[in-house]
């Protein structure tokens, strides 16, 4: 019977491509979708991790990515370095803005340079510091995946500003300017989103958050190392995601139910001469449902070799990064199977039902 | 006993508000190791017999026993079932599987009859029908006569209680009618398989040790 189900896939190359493709497609849709976000979280969480501090401490309903202008008083900064076990602290100001790439959002961040680079260790590896507002540094990722290189001119606040010098390693957002620049921009003279405290005693950081709540209540304050479930509250993420999987569903079902009813008719006769045989309906769904279901794994196949290869050029070619999952790879593969056993059903059914005799006398 | 059987078998089709009786009480017995030829005009009912006695088709009425169980009187499944295990049958299109290879067909018969073949007698029906060097051909590449000697081999690979055939020298030129029908009457004389045959053609029909002929859905002569 294995010959037969390969037989049959041969037999129809094109109708097998395009079934091939379909299944793949859902596959693409799912796993560069799903990995994409999981970049981008995981790539933001590395730089947020990357300031160097364990605490940040914002205005009460305040998150980063909902920011647009600045809420926070920056004189709490000196208020917070005198609390007992804070080693180091520095204001920053955060302003998003649509993405460079068209994909996705792009932060830009305002910083005290000397505090920022004292927690951070960020460093100056090309050209030199901002000197006035209409000057911004960016990371070396950034200078080497964009446009954004020394001399060049890009987009923030609507306004063209020069990039001056290269920073290293990435930390925070991968855009910024000085503090007081950013102050100017959104007419909030000593105002920041967030400060950033570094503990002298990292492992002592919940003794020193729950001190720091007590000594300024009121504010919110948060652990970095807990932001990941912080951030994954991203709106929408979700919905988006779910219907990426909706979506990629029906199109592999679609595709598989298209392919399998076609084919169905076209072997009329020769669902008649097994049944001759002395097949069985089980019999016959079951030689149907295999070709389906080796026609979804070749397309799963191809669908994890082009979501990886495409993943490969996004990170290649862009400053966004594509993380692969097991889960979703997993979940991918399963939706892919089951859109081609669920959409081989009908069809199969319908075969498996068909009058032998007149079955066996279709021309 | 008879290795088949027919008590008043009754088949009415209906077609619109029109009743077409196609068999009005045929009764038949085969014993076993018999070789029957079936005629009479066309429209009379033999290809309906013949579904009827392999199980492709429920009989309004009367009883068809094979091999001691009656198709009449069973479910659609079990009548499938009876058939993979009891029948062969014999088309006068081939109906061979044009993907695969005459070893293909062959074995696809095996798969769905649930055995995974007795190497000795496959190698007896080929030799016998003289297929041994068709193996890797698929049914395009074959003759007219070799096609139906391939669908033979099927049809016997498992040694069904009755071979049925419908017309199995119909689209064959009479050099290749008479190798099939030759061999036909060897597989019955050499491994006493049991045949059912319908032809048209009376050379044919003497060939069989008994000739049974049909008119207006009843045996008229036996
Ligand atoms: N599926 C069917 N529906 C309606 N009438 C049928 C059908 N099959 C056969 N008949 C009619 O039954 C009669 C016997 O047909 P058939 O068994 O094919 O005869 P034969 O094989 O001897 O030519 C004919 O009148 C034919 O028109
Ligand atoms: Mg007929």
């Amino acid at each position: 019977m294995d010959s037969l189900i390969l037989a049959n896939i041969r037999q129809r190359p094109t109708r097998t491509l395009v079934s091939v493709v379909g299944v793949a497609l859902g596959v693409v849709l799912i796993l560069v979708n799903t990995g994409l976000v999981r970049g981008m979280l995981n790539d933001r969480m590395k730089r947020e991790k990357g300031v160097g501090g364990e605490i940040r401490f914002l205005r009460p309903g305040s998150g980063v990515l909902t920011t647009s202008s600045l809420p926070l008083d920056v004189r709490y900064a000196d208020r917070l370095k005198q609390i007992e076990g804070v080693k180091e602290v520095s204001p920053i100001g955060a302003y998003i803005q649509g993405g460079g790439t068209g994909i996705g959002l792009e932060a830009v961040e305002g910083i005290e340079f000397d505090s920022y680079s004292a927690m951070s260790g960020l460093r100056i590896i090309e050209g030199r510091i901002f000197q006035n507002d209409n000057e911004v540094i960016v990371d070396d990722f950034k200078a080497a995946k964009s446009k954004a290189k020394i001399g060049n001119e890009i987009d923030v606040f609507g306004k063209k500003l020069k990039v001056v010098g290269i920073y290293s390693p990435p930390s925070g957002a991968r855009i910024k300017m000085s503090l007081t620049a950013m102050q100017n921009y959104l007419a909030s003279t000593n105002k920041c989103t967030m400060i950033m405290v570094k503990c002298v005693t990292p492992e002592k950081q919940e003794e020193i958050q729950k001190r720091i709540n007590e000594t300024l209540p009121g504010n919110t304050v948060q652990l970095i190392r807990d932001l990941p479930s912080f951030e994954r509250a991203i709106p929408g993420i979700d919905g988006f995601i779910k219907t990426i999987l909706v979506l990629s569903t029906i199109v592999s079902s679609l595709v598989i139910l298209l392919a399998m009813y076609t084919t169905i008719t076209e072997r009329t006769r020769e669902i008649g001469i097994l049944k001759s045989l002395g097949a069985s309906k089980r019999f016959i769904i079951s030689v149907i449902e295999k070709e389906a279901i080796t026609i979804s794994l070749i397309g799963v196949s191809v669908g994890l070799i082009a979501a990886f290869l495409i993943g490969w050029v996004i990170g290649a070619t862009t400053t966004l990064q594509v993380e692969f999952q097991f889960s979703w790879i997993a979940i991918a593969t399963l939706i892919g199977l089951a859109a081609g056993i669920g959409g081989a059903f009908y069809p199969a059914v319908r075969a498996a039902n068909q009058d032998a005799v007149k079955a066996l006398s279709y021309e | 006993m008879p290795i088949l059987q027919t008590d008043n078998l009754m088949m009415t089709y209906r077609v619109g508000k029109v009743d077409v009786h196609a068999l009005r009480g045929v009764n038949l017995n085969v014993e076993k190791g018999e070789f029957v030829s079936i005629m009479g005009h066309s429209g009379s009912g033999k290809s309906t017999l013949l579904h009827i006695l392999g199980g492709l088709l429920k009989p309004t009425g009367g009883k068809v026993i094979v091999d001691g169980e009656d198709l009449a009187a069973v479910s659609d499944a079990q009548r499938t079932d009876i058939r993979r295990r009891k029948i062969g049958f014999v088309f006068q299109r081939f109906n061979l599987f044009p993907t695969l290879t005459a070893e293909g067909n062959l074995k696809l018969a095996e798969h769905v009859h649930g055995t995974s073949g007795n190497a000795e007698l496959r190698r007896e029906v080929l030799r016998l029908l003289k297929l041994e060097n068709k193996m890797k051909h698929k049914p395009l590449e074959l003759s007219g006569g070799e096609q139906q000697r391939v669908a033979i081999a099927r049809a016997v690979i498992n040694r069904p209680a009755i071979i049925l055939a419908d017309e199995p020298t119909g689209n064959l030129d009479s050099e290749n009618s008479e190798i099939v029908l030759q061999m036909l009457v060897q597989l019955n004389r050499d491994i006493g398989q049991t045949i059912v045959m319908i032809t048209h053609n009376p050379e044919a029909a003497e060939i069989a040790n008994r000739k049974v002929l049909m008119r207006d859905g009843q045996i008229v002569s036996n």
